[in-house]
């Protein structure tokens, strides 16, 4: 086991390293998403009763408002995630990771609003009743 | 490409990438037949039945119940191997994400596999 030095008080943030926290945040949140999809899916076998039951209490504004966050998280941990396969695979995305990123980050922020600007809509009108 | 010998981490590894990319593609996909996009539209059991209950989405759905819970939960073991550093408590952590997953899977298979609309 590796122990970090004792000089080291804290790592310096480079992009590479933001990404890193990022994607580990961000992959930890879709875990957690991934287990409640699960168990609300499972209602399907209670027919049609229980699964629009339990389909309405995650439409609920908090819900809808959460589902904006879970786009995010989605778009980044995928794209990010990309661009360490790249990085990875070949030696010209290691010297250009910094640029991948940026290319990665654009499109996500670009499909982040056209997908997240109509939910936040959604969500408001339904805050709205 | 020509890959050195190596042990299980390896594996870990390329199926993290593997199923990552699988996952991509999978998820465009579900996401785009089940909210029908772009018309949009409410998930409700009438909307999604139907299509469950096919054998071609029950194939897929399997197909991505296990690379998500592999991606997720071997990524979770990821994070485990890097801050906690008692070897005893890293197996017992193993053993319980092993047993969710499992727990999961099944859970997530008696859902699709017997599914009539």
């Amino acid at each position: 086991m590796l122990e970090k030095p004792s000089v080291i008080k804290r790592y310096r943030l480079h992009i590479g390293t933001i990404a890193w926290i990022l994607h580990r945040v961000t992959g930890l949140l879709l875990v957690f998403y991934l287990m409640l999809h699960i168990w609300v899916t499972h209602h399907l076998s209670q027919g049609p009763a229980g699964f629009n039951k339990v389909m309405k209490a995650v439409q609920s504004p908090l819900f809808l408002f959460l589902e904006i966050g879970l786009l995010g998280c989605v778009l980044y941990h995928a794209f990010n995630g990309l661009r360490i396969i790249i990085v990875e695979f070949s030696k010209e995305g290691v010297e250009a990771h910094k640029q991948i990123f940026a290319a990665m980050m654009a499109v996500a922020i670009f499909l982040f609003l056209v997908g997240g600007v109509p939910m936040f809509i959604h969500f408001l009108h339904t805050l709205a009743g | 490409m020509k890959f050195p010998r190596t042990s299980g981490g390896f594996y870990a590894w390329l199926f993290q990438r593997l199923t990552g990319i699988l996952l991509v593609i999978l998820l465009i996909i579900h996401f785009a037949i089940t909210h029908n996009f772009p018309k949009g539209g409410g998930v409700t059991y009438a909307a999604v039945a139907p299509r469950l209950a096919t054998a071609t989405w029950k194939v897929f759905d399997l197909t991505f119940l296990v690379c998500a819970l592999f991606h997720g939960l071997n990524g979770v073991w990821m994070v485990v191997q890097d801050y906690v550093h008692s070897e005893t408590a890293q197996t017992w952590i193993f053993y319980a994400l092993c047993t969710l997953g499992l727990i999961l899977l099944v859970l997530g298979a008696i859902t699709v596999i017997p599914f009539k609309a």
